[in-house]
């Protein structure tokens, strides 16, 4: 029998101590300065002042709504790009799991300067026939939703891959081989047993691709510009620039609100659909 | 054995893994091409080949200044995290301690918190309480970020070892010291390093945290890059940019090489 010891503790303390230091009490801090203005103490004129400007409004609308359509590009591209990835040879699928992890890897920085170079008015995208007027971006992809939504799901896709990844080799391969055998085709095998079973995985993923856009700042920023403002790039410019400290935290509370409403919508979807 | 997906099937996931390969490496790849560029100015495809961009990035302290600091940070936050990631993950799988799994998922959480969140939260309460920001907090930041990458590669490599090792020294009388030398840390070691390796790549790169407790002293690279393209990128830009990736390669090959990406990464 192993006697009863501090050494369990004394592991797992540093780790406990660093987190509610450094972590537990900025996190705690920006929820309370939410509450309050320089001058006041407890209140919720932020949350007036933030529903009450039409600015504000607008650039959450935009934050949603890019936030939505990213998180759904990014999950129909990884799904089935992790099917695939699953099935390949070891070879390939190291070469698609660097190709996927490289980026990843990247600072979204330098990958934005990438987009930006490819998106600018010379860029090679403005030289593929009809692709400016198909885009209606005269000007090449910068300064557009579409720009900022195409980077943004390169930097999206990976997260969303992993998390899908994960459960598709956590199946049972004799799952699949039974239900070709039993005479399903392999799209059919695809829709009613491996994306069931690999739901929890893009739900998951959705979750943190939708967690993750919204909350970005630096590629809307770099690509979308001062005409295309998003709630995140408010939080950055009003904590650095303006000093607003409230003000920034009161709009990433709300971001955190939505991320959580999210995760608890999406989590219920998911278990209602498992049982 | 069944392998008969249909013929047009297999095509089209060819193209489809193609294309996916060419979207998301493209913007790495033009960056690199815009660094080799003999023009002066950023195109792409290059007009010729030229290595005097890198000359530039070398020679500017725009560029080196905050290399030397960003590399300075990512040690830092990476043995920091390494070591104290390491201690949590030992103690968890190999103890029975009270709310494990409580415990994981809150050594995990610093992954989901987004993190302008946390950065808001530094900033304010380094303004308020300790009168501005420095190195040290930057560095703690990080630590903070990266430690779950360090709790999930080390428990990763603990899950797919014996424990029995550790319980034979242990009854044949070792003293302490010696099981976490001698037994604990070596079979803990893939998981240190990839997970060293992970803290480090995370922190090299971070420009968020890094944009929030920024001052003219706290210059990260990321931060020097993204202050250019704010005003205007250069060929220059895109060579630092390059060697900057091909620091994070080399971190990611090495993470290969030891665990696996598949491992480390799901």
């Amino acid at each position: 029998m192993r006697k009863r010891s501090a050494e369990p503790w004394l592991l797992v303390l540093p780790l406990v101590a660093l987190l509610l230091i450094a972590f537990v009490i900025p996190v705690a801090r920006t929820l309370l300065a939410s509450f309050t203005t320089d001058s006041a103490g407890f209140t919720l004129s932020n949350f007036t002042r933030f529903f009450g400007s039409s600015v504000s409004l607008g650039a959450s609308e935009r934050s949603l709504r890019m936030a939505f359509i990213q998180t759904i590009v990014s999950v129909v591209i990884a799904v089935p790009l992790a099917y695939i990835m699953a099935g390949l040879s070891a070879k390939a699928r190291a070469f698609m799991m660097i190709a996927t992890i490289l980026p990843l890897m990247t600072s979204v920085v330098i990958r934005t300067f990438g987009w930006v170079i490819l998106m600018g008015p010379s860029g090679p995208l403005a030289k593929i026939p009809g692709f400016l007027e198909l885009s209606q971006a005269r000007q090449g992809l910068l300064g557009t939703e579409l720009g900022v939504n195409i980077a943004m799901v390169q930097v999206l896709v990976p997260f969303a891959v992993l998390s899908v990844l994960g459960v598709i080799n956590g199946i049972d391969g004799r799952l699949r081989e039974a239900s070709r055998t039993m005479g399903a085709s392999f799209v059919g095998t695809f829709r009613h047993v491996v994306l069931p079973l690999s739901l929890p995985g893009i739900v998951s993923g959705a979750t943190l691709c939708f967690a993750l856009s919204i909350s970005s700042f630096i590629t809307p920023n770099l690509i979308g510009g001062a005409q295309l403002p998003v709630l995140a790039g408010f939080i950055y410019h009003d904590a650095t620039v303006s000093n607003d400290i409230p003000f920034a935290a009161t709009q990433a509370v709300l971001i955190l609100a939505v991320v959580v409403v999210t995760i608890a919508a999406t989590n219920r979807i998911a278990n209602a659909r498992m049982k | 054995m069944v392998r008969s997906t249909p013929l047009p099937l297999r095509i089209a996931g060819k193209v489809f893994l193609v294309l996916i390969a060419l979207f998301m490496l493209a913007p790495l790849a033009v960056v690199v091409g815009a660094a080799f560029n003999a023009d002066q100015f950023l195109a792409f495809p290059p007009a010729g080949l030229s290595l005097e961009w890198f000359a530039d990035a070398v020679a500017d302290t725009t560029y080196t200044y905050p290399f030397l600091f960003s590399l300075q940070v990512a040690l830092i936050a990476a043995v920091g995290a390494a070591a104290i990631g390491t201690l949590f993950a030992i103690g968890i799988a190999r103890h029975k301690v009270p709310g494990s799994g409580a415990l994981q998922s809150f050594a995990l959480s610093p992954l989901t918190m987004p993190s302008i969140i946390f950065a808001i939260g530094i900033l304010q309460t380094v303004s308020q309480l300790l009168g501005g920001s420095a190195a040290w907090i930057l560095m703690l930041a990080h630590v903070v970020v990266t430690v779950p990458y360090v709790v999930r590669t080390v428990l990763g490599v603990i899950a797919r070892s014996d424990g029995f090792t550790e319980e034979a020294v242990r009854v044949m009388g070792a003293r302490w010291w010696q099981r976490y030398w001698h037994v604990l840390l070596p079979m803990c070691r893939p998981g240190i390093i990839a997970g060293g390796f992970l803290a480090f790549i995370v922190s090299f790169d971070d420009a968020v945290i890094a944009l929030f407790l920024r001052t003219p002293q706290l210059q990260t690279l990321p931060l020097a890059i993204y202050g250019q393209l704010e005003f205007s990128a250069s060929p220059t830009v895109a060579a630092v940019s390059t060697l900057s990736m091909a620091l994070t390669a080399v971190s990611i090959l090495a993470i290969e090489k030891i665990v696996g990406l598949g491992k480390v990464f799901s």
